[in-house]
């Protein structure tokens, strides 16, 4: 089977894949693959396909030279983590919408309908292409209206990675979830292949607990933080192989933020921006990668530990659910001063983060319907405190066989414990030891 | 011959047959008297007790101890007030005074008997007697016109008093619905303060531990201290409804110990059907009534005037003389004539007021209905209104207040905003036992009006009462 055979079976299975799942948004949430997708040679040079953990690839059919896709701007019920569902703007179904994904040198078709309640445009963020297909509305083209389909068609001219997005109503419609990545594969590619390659969108919404639109006028607030549209424990893990060269490829089309997105387990080096890539010599290790505002950053990397490592924003108001900050610290209050005088009035008071905020997750509150605050997900060891742009990369020897949802098991005297008493007085060290 | 008047006297007959109706005239024939026209109009409920003799005037009725034993109830304060209050008990005695006329007015002139004795001046002529006696006819021919007027009088005086009864009763009532208020509104400014005290308790220790600025703490306690003003201002108000009652009830000393337990009851859940109201109102009004009788009272008095008027006096006798050892006797009769007097004064006036009543009369009737109506649309209204706040307003704001607990919970917002939101709980229910003081006292007025009484009615200006938020003002949520 030559490549491009390969990738119109590719089509069909994803327009099976858009007819029951995408379209229909009733893919469980937070649902990780059974298995990982095998790896896919399907580019030139032996290029994988790339991943877009809970996210899919825009199906792209080939006819006379040239590969036709379709976007269809929509409203999108949308489930950022279980709990938590909001009523978003999307494409096909979903947000962030398709993954595009091309060879370099491609020529795309890609019809764009408009199903929003107002006019729209896509830009393609990073592209460069001939001035009227850049989709600036009022500059390059008029806006796309309700219930119109317009048709952009250019050539990809340059490998790299790239972003779309509306530009009409840009706070609105980008606050409301509507952009997607763009992965243009190099004709001739350089360096060590990868055999894995995923994508992931950073994004920050602002979504009252109890309600279901997000908040395209926040400024500042912004409490959901997801990779592709998912907040921990929504995010599906990126499963490896040890020993195998992985590559990320992150944009960040946040309204305000930039997301220092930091790895355990494993140093990176930045090998491509959106500008392209990155010469060999200019590259360095990082543990942490600075994602900017409207910008798309690809690492690799080659893990040699096993085990399941933790990645995520390092902004720590980044890593919480829907926490709010109304209200006064509490660290260090005696509830028994506050709990009776407000419980004889409002029963069902408690007052809580009084010795810190790490147990709230487990405490199982009660709080306002389609809400998850403080929540965070169930780990190995009892529950990860975190939430929002968080997830796990699981190094594994065999990663096709690996089960995505299993943990993996620490061989002995591999993982912290409490220390037993004799231990310490052989060491010498005074738990009771006090300073100052 | 001369005689000169040695002694004349006008001697009192004293008519045992004819007093005998007036001492059995007490307060409990009085008291009976009305209690009858209530029971006429099926309100056994006004029924007045009062001691058995008038020399029993100081005893307490014996259901009084009885319903002060346990705690009132609105219909237990009436019955107390209508056996105990001596306002009341006052207007029974008018009834008295009235009645005293009625008697008087029955009783026929007295004859005159003239006696006199003269000596001659000559010392052989035996002493002279001369022995008359005078009747005033024309005063007993008038006497049936002049009962007839003392009856109209009383019949009115008895009005006067049943109506007076009606006015204790009602008075009694709203004074009682004010107490119930007065009670619930301390009870809820009570609950105000607690959550003020709450909020400045969690303020005063996230203070301690540093988390909180000074300001935010004085702010807490600013508004702690101003709720506890208006608790003691409600409190006063209590005592104030209290006082008010007891005056109404009659009471002082230990019995004003007595308690109330029940709130102010929720309103019906339908509204109620009220119909011809205007109707109903005017034929049972007693001041209509009582007009009417007055009407009467002014019409028979401008009878008699001029039955007076044109009456000749007529007065006639008979006369004896002892001359020597022969009487003579003879009969007179004194005709008065009506030339100049005929009492056309009297009767101007007596027309006069007779016109003055018929005039008070469409006057009452109109403002009567106006009344009613005014009763009508506020026990619809404040109905209507109290029911809003009991099946919805309240429930809003319940639910607004566990809404606002899950947002706690969800650590979106604060203690002092969850307080807040308690205070709104607590605002509502100020708000809707002002509203329902304000039914009930329509109600009772609309009652009242259909059992024969419109004025004096504490309808109050229309429209909701406005009870302020407690003290502390609205926002006094620290740390935000
Ligand atoms: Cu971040």
């Amino acid at each position: 089977m030559d490549r491009r055979k390969f990738v119109q079976f590719g089509v069909a299975a994803g327009g099976a894949l858009l007819a029951s799942q995408a379209f229909g948004q009733n893919a469980k949430p937070g649902a990780a693959p059974a298995r990982p997708s095998p790896k896919r040679a399907v580019f030139p040079g032996g290029q994988v396909a790339v991943t877009t953990p809970n996210g899919v690839t825009l199906p792209l059919k080939e006819k006379d030279g040239l590969k036709i896709g379709h976007l269809v701007a929509m409203p999108v019920k949308h489930t950022f983590a279980p709990g938590l569902e909001g009523d978003c703007w999307g494409y096909n179904g979903r947000t962030p919408g398709p993954t595009i994904e091309v060879v370099e040198g491609d020529r795309v078709r890609i019809y764009v309908t408009n199903k929003l309640p107002e006019p729209t445009t896509v830009h393609w963020h990073g592209v460069i292409l001939p001035n009227g297909m850049d989709g600036v509305s009022g500059l390059n083209q008029r806006p796309i209206k309700t219930g119109e389909t317009f048709v952009y068609e250019f050539t990809f001219r340059h490998p790299g990675t790239y972003m779309y997005h509306p530009h009409f109503d840009e706070m609105t419609q980008m606050a409301l979830g509507m952009m997607g990545m763009i992965v243009v594969h190099p004709k001739r590619p350089k360096g060590p292949p990868v055999d894995r390659d995923f994508v992931l969108m950073t994004h920050e919404w602002k979504i009252t607990p109890g309600s279901r639109r997000p908040d395209p006028n926040e400024m500042t607030d912004f409490n959901v933080l997801t990779f592709n549209s998912k907040a921990f424990p929504g995010t599906e893990p990126l499963v490896v192989g040890r020993g195998e060269r992985v590559r990320i490829r992150f944009g960040n089309l946040s309204a305000m933020d930039h997301h220092p997105i930091h790895f355990h387990g494993l140093t990176f080096e930045t090998t491509w921006t959106d500008g392209g890539e990155i010469p060999a010599a200019a590259r360095h290790p990082e543990t942490t990668v600075l994602v900017p505002v409207g910008s798309t950053r690809v690492i690799e990397f080659v893990p040699d530990e096993l085990g399941d490592w933790a990645f995520h924003c390092h902004m720590t108001h980044h890593v919480m659910n829907q926490m709010g900050h109304g209200m006064p610290v509490m660290v260090g209050a005696n509830a028994r001063k506050i709990d009776p005088r407000v419980q004889s009035l409002v029963p069902s008071y408690m007052t809580m983060g009084q010795t810190g905020m790490g147990d709230m997750a487990e405490m199982g509150m009660p709080v306002p319907k389609n809400s998850i605050p403080m929540g965070g997900g169930p780990g190995p060891f009892g529950s990860i405190d975190m939430g929002g742009m968080f997830t796990i990369l699981k190094v594994r020897e065999s990663p096709e066989t690996a089960d995505p949802k299993g943990w993996y098991t620490h061989p002995k005297g591999t993982q912290a414990e409490r220390a037993e008493d004799a231990l310490l007085k052989a060491d010498g060290i005074d738990p009771d030891a006090t300073f100052g | 011959m001369t005689t000169r008047p040695f002694f004349s006297f006008s001697a009192l007959a004293l008519a045992l047959g004819l007093s005998a109706g007036c001492a059995s005239a007490s307060l409990p024939q009085h008291v009976g008297e009305v209690n009858d026209i209530f029971t006429a109009r099926n309100r056994r409920d006004l029924a007045v007790s009062v001691p058995g003799e008038d020399e029993d005037w100081e005893k307490t009725a014996a259901e009084v101890p009885k319903l002060l034993g346990k705690p009132l109830d609105a219909d237990g304060a009436v019955r107390i007030a209508l056996a105990q209050n001596r306002e009341l008990r006052a207007a029974f005695y008018e009834i008295g005074i009235a009645r005293g006329r009625f008697v008087q007015a029955g009783l026929p002139p007295n004859p005159e008997i003239d006696l006199s004795v003269r000596r001659p001046n000559d010392p052989t002529q035996p002493l002279q007697l001369d022995i008359g006696i005078e009747y005033n006819l024309s005063g007993l021919l008038i006497l049936p016109l002049r009962k007839g007027v003392a009856e109209a009088e009383l019949a009115a005086e008895r009005l006067r008093v049943a109506g007076q009864v009606l006015d204790m009763a009602y008075t009694t009532r709203a004074a009682f619905y004010t107490v119930q208020a007065r009670q619930q509104e301390l009870d809820l400014r009570d609950r105000a303060l607690k959550a003020f005290q709450a909020g400045f308790a969690a303020a005063e220790e996230l203070s301690r531990v540093g988390n909180l600025p000074d300001v935010d703490l004085a702010t807490q306690r600013a508004a702690v201290e101003s709720a506890r003003v208006d608790v003691a201002e409600a409190e006063n108000r209590l005592l104030d409804a209290r006082e008010t009652l007891n005056v109404a009830l009659g009471l002082s000393g230990e019995q004003t110990r007595w308690s109330i337990e029940a709130r102010l009851p929720d309103p019906p859940a339908e509204a109620l059907v009220f119909e011809r109201v205007e109707e109903r109102a005017v034929a049972s009004s007693f001041e209509l009534q009582e007009l009417d009788a007055r009407m009467r009272v002014a019409s028979k008095r401008a009878g008699l005037a001029r039955t007076e008027g044109n009456l000749p006096h007529i007065s006639g006798g008979f006369h004896g003389e002892r001359d020597a050892s022969v009487w003579e006797i003879g009969g007179h009769v004194t005709v008065g004539l009506p030339i100049f007097d005929r009492n056309q004064g009297t009767v101007l006036s007596a027309r006069s007021e007779f016109g003055a009543q018929r005039e008070r009369y469409l006057a009452t009737a109109t403002a009567l209905r106006a009344t009613v109506r005014t009763a009508q649309n506020r026990v619809e209204s404040t109905g209507r209104r109290a029911r809003h706040y009991r099946e919805v307003v309240l429930p809003a704001r319940e639910k607004a207040l566990a809404e606002t607990v899950l947002q706690y919970n969800a650590m979106q917002v604060s203690v002092f905003q969850v307080l807040d939101s308690q205070r709104q709980v607590t605002q509502t229910g100020l708000t809707y036992v002002e509203t329902l003081l304000e039914y009930w006292n329509a109600r009772a007025a609309l009652d009242q009006i259909l059992a024969g009484r419109h004025r004096g009615l504490a309808l109050g200006p229309a429209g909701a009462p406005r009870t302020n938020l407690p003290s502390g003002g609205d926002s006094a949520a620290a740390g935000h």
